[in-house]
């Protein structure tokens, strides 16, 4: 391929383009982030070749689109599937250095030796420690300028500061803080919960209000990994199963870890009662929910673009163009509208059936009022795109076959049944799969209308209407345990499904579109 | 009944159908303009408010207003809106503007690779790509919150709880509109462009120059439907932008109806004020819209 001659436009923008990536690059890899950065490195070094070398040409094109959907599609599947079989969860949240880290830091009082503290206010609103020995004043150390929130009250074990020491006849800058000052100003909730180490890594905290004290460690680090308590002598060790440290009598001990469980999560789903019962049910709506959407929109929408099919019929525009009105419609708007309109209590559809029918069905706390509900909104949103490619298909069909059997004499419903339906219906179907699994993953219809409801009695989270991507959405994240690895699993498998579908309506397509 | 008269009754009856279909696909839209003129956070129920009111609407427009908190004691408040809910769907417009703006591009250039150039493993990568975006984007929030939270501490405006790093992730939903794109640049004879390389053109000035004048009509297509569809976006966004000045449409209005409160007057306000712009337009770009889904998908 013949290379765009004169200025060297082109190159001047790679060059524009990879001088500052390479900058951010250098940072995420000054940060310790090895791994990203080579990757990174990679990724940009096959651009600028792509851009700068006649044999990547083709790639020009592709190389922006693939980069995104390279990294907003696959790698959140690639990353799913890895977290699948992973525990990770609230409890398991913290990476295994981190939870041991924690451990680490754990100290109870030794008392053997105490200091004399002030605090020192800086003029950028942080303190500054300094801490003077009460037996020999001569080992005084100061701290960092570090930030505290009056009053906040400490959470869990911190990582002690470094304490560094002070050479004789040095002052410590700032203004010292009255002890009263300190108390007033609530600033010992927050130091409560702050250790330091002293530059013998001795540990130091707060000792009541007056003092700090040395502490020491808690745990002890032994070759094998294990941690040995200095107090009481128990011994814990990390047990990868279940992503915690544990005694030898299997009591959790601080902070769950992530970690590899191999199958765990897919076992999970089949066999544990709490998820499994809840599982299937859903599965089944998912798939009853979907089939039904289709088959109902596909009714209505064909209806619909059958009559306006009609030649004769007047205001046939005018009709199409107020029919569509709900595609046109922004779905969320629409979908809120519905759960307003739908209110069991206030609502208009209650209201209406109330004075004429004289009974009000409970759309919101019957599971199969919910369901009625759903599909009738769902309808009301997907017939419009139904109608749509309906009538144009309708329109590719020639008239001549009409003809032929009006001299049978037979009538437009038996036509229909028996011409057109038979003639449009193969062409449609990679349509109507793709519709399925389009409400196979609705999660907006259902999020946003009953949010799942009813609750499901005993399925713990699950409700009676949730589908199953909204199942999993709430096992990720509205869970009180927001489950990462269970939810991983399950999205696996939902993509597994939806994939095999839309692999399905790929070569039913086939036939239609050349590849 | 003579053959004519039969004709009038069917034509009647189809008639009567027709306008009692679209009687109750209307009423949910006369109620919602109803309700946001409605006094009180009342449900939509009525075709005509009892009590009119502009309250919701000034709301919804950031001007303040008067409301009564005590109606034994006639005690009032004045109500202003921290964020003019407005700006939400300002902020949508934005982003489903340069989020469809960048789909076109990357989708565009793409998708003339598939199209006019050959290489290595082009179809199953075709197919791949479809299959591969049916995984639905509601499951890879874990990852996409991952990805932002990174991003976030070395370029600050493409992080969590920015909008740029929303449409960031936009930008991956593609391979819908590369296949459209495709089918579209492919019922294009190449002779034109074959012409224009003898002539002295590079690849790059037939695809710009002659390919995309032609092929705006789909352009169109691809930028109203992505545009659609990132209006209507509510779960990645509503996990992506935190604080209430960012928020999209979808997100703030989900925000008047809290579980315990629900606030359908300004709902009801706001869904008018947006949804009103946006099905106006697409009503006046029906016939391309319509065009492209009946075309778009499959070919006979």
């Amino acid at each position: 391929m013949s290379a765009h001659r004169g200025y060297p436009l082109r190159q001047i923008l790679v060059v524009l383009v990879v001088l500052p990536a390479l900058y951010l690059n250098f940072n995420i890899y000054q940060t310790g982030n090895v791994w990203i950065a080579l990757a990174i490195l990679i990724v940009i070094g096959l651009g600028a070749f792509v851009y700068l070398s006649d044999a990547g040409y083709t790639y020009r094109y592709l190389f922006p689109g693939f980069l995104g959907f390279g990294l907003f599609v696959i790698f959140p599947i690639v990353y799913m599937v890895f977290l699948s079989f992973t525990k990770y969860s609230s409890q398991n949240l913290l990476s295994f250095d981190r939870s041991l880290a924690m451990l680490e830091q754990e100290s109870f009082s030794l008392g053997n030796e105490s200091y004399k503290y002030k605090l020192y206010a800086q003029e950028d609103g942080r303190y500054i420690l300094y801490l003077e020995s009460d037996t020999h004043s001569e080992k005084r150390f100061v701290s960092a300028p570090f930030e505290l929130t009056p009053g906040e009250q400490p959470q869990g074990t911190q990582e002690a500061q470094k304490l560094s020491p002070l050479p004789p006849g040095q002052e410590v800058p700032g203004k010292p803080l009255e002890f009263t000052q300190v108390t007033r100003q609530k600033l010992f909730i927050p130091m409560r919960g702050r250790q330091f180490a002293l530059p013998d890594d001795t540990l130091v905290a707060m000792e009541g209000l007056q003092k700090f004290a040395s502490r020491e460690r808690l745990w002890t680090l032994n070759a094998d990994g294990s941690l040995t308590n200095r107090q009481d002598g128990k011994v814990l060790r990390p047990d990868f199963r279940l992503g915690f440290f544990v005694t030898d009598k299997g009591e959790k001990v601080g902070a769950g870890f992530r970690t590899y469980t191999g199958f765990d999560n897919y076992v999970r789903i089949v066999t544990d009662p709490r998820i499994q019962g809840p599982f299937f049910k859903i599965f089944l709506w998912t798939i009853a929910f979907s089939g039904m959407s289709v088959v109902l929109t596909f009714g209505v929408g064909m209806l619909l673009a059958v009559i306006l099919e009609w030649k004769e019929l007047g205001f046939r525009r005018g009709y199409r163009t107020l029919l569509i009105l709900p595609y046109a419609v922004p779905a969320v708007l629409s979908i809120l509208i519905f759960k307003g309109l739908f209110n069991q209590e206030f609502g208009a559809v209650n209201e209406f059936l109330r004075g004429t029918l004289g009974f009000a069905p409970e759309w919101e706390t019957n599971p199969w009022g919910a369901r009625a509900m759903i599909l009738l909104v769902n309808v009301w949103l997907g017939y419009p795109y139904m109608m749509l490619v309906c009538t144009g298909m309708l329109q590719s069909i020639p008239s001549g076959i009409y003809e032929a059997s009006a001299i049978d004499g037979s009538g437009a419903v038996v036509d229909f049944f028996r011409l057109t339906l038979p003639l449009v219906l193969p062409p449609l179907m990679p349509i109507l799969i793709s519709s399925f699994a389009f409400n196979f993953n609705n999660f907006n219809l259902i999020y946003l209308l009953t949010g799942g409801g009813p609750k499901m009695v005993g399925g713990g989270i699950a409700g009676e209407t949730d589908l199953l991507v909204n199942y999993t959405f709430n096992i990720a994240f509205r869970d009180s345990g927001t489950n990462f690895g269970l939810a991983s699993a399950i999205a696996t498998l939902l993509f597994f499904i939806v994939g095999v579908l839309a692999w399905i309506n790929l070569k039913l397509s086939g036939r239609n579109v050349k590849i | 009944m003579t053959a004519t008269q039969k004709t009038n009754l069917r034509k009647a009856a189809a008639h009567g159908f027709v306008i009692f279909f679209l009687v109750l696909i209307l009423v949910p839209f006369a109620m919602v303009i109803s309700a946001s003129f409605r006094q009180g956070n009342f449900a939509p129920s009525r075709l005509l408010p009892d009590k009119v009111s502009l309250d919701h609407w000034k709301f919804v427009l950031g001007i303040p207003y008067q409301e009564i908190v005590n109606p034994a004691t006639g005690q009032t408040r004045i109500v202003k809106a921290e964020t003019p809910p407005l700006r939400w769907f300002w902020n949508s417009i934005k982003i489903s503007f340069l989020s469809s703006a960048g789909i076109i591009f990357l989708s565009g250039t793409s998708a003339y690779a598939f199209a006019r150039l050959r290489f290595t493993f082009r179809s199953p990568t075709l197919s791949a790509l479809l299959i591969l975006q049916m995984f639905p984007m509601v499951l890879s929030l874990v990852a996409f919150y991952v990805i932002l939270d990174f991003t976030g501490q070395y370029v600050k405006w493409l992080g969590l709880n920015t909008q740029t790093g929303l449409i960031m992730i936009y930008l991956g939903g593609i391979s819908n509109y590369i296949w459209m794109i495709k089918g579209y640049f492919e019922t294009i004879p190449p002779t034109m462009e074959e012409s224009a390389r003898i002539d002295g053109a590079s690849q790059f000035q037939t695809f710009v120059r002659i390919l995309l004048p032609i092929s705006l009509p789909i352009f169109a297509v691809v930028f109203i439907l992505s545009f659609i569809s990132y209006m209507s976006e509510y779960p990645v966004a509503s996990v992506v932008l935190q604080s209430g000045e960012n928020w999209t449409l979808a997100v703030g209005a989900n925000s008047f109806l809290y579980e315990q409160e629900k606030l359908w007057g300004r709902f009801a306000a706001l869904a008018v004020l947006s949804g009103l712009p946006i099905t106006v337009i697409f009503l006046l770009c029906q016939k391309f819209v319509i065009g492209g889904l009946t075309s778009g998908g499959i070919k006979e």
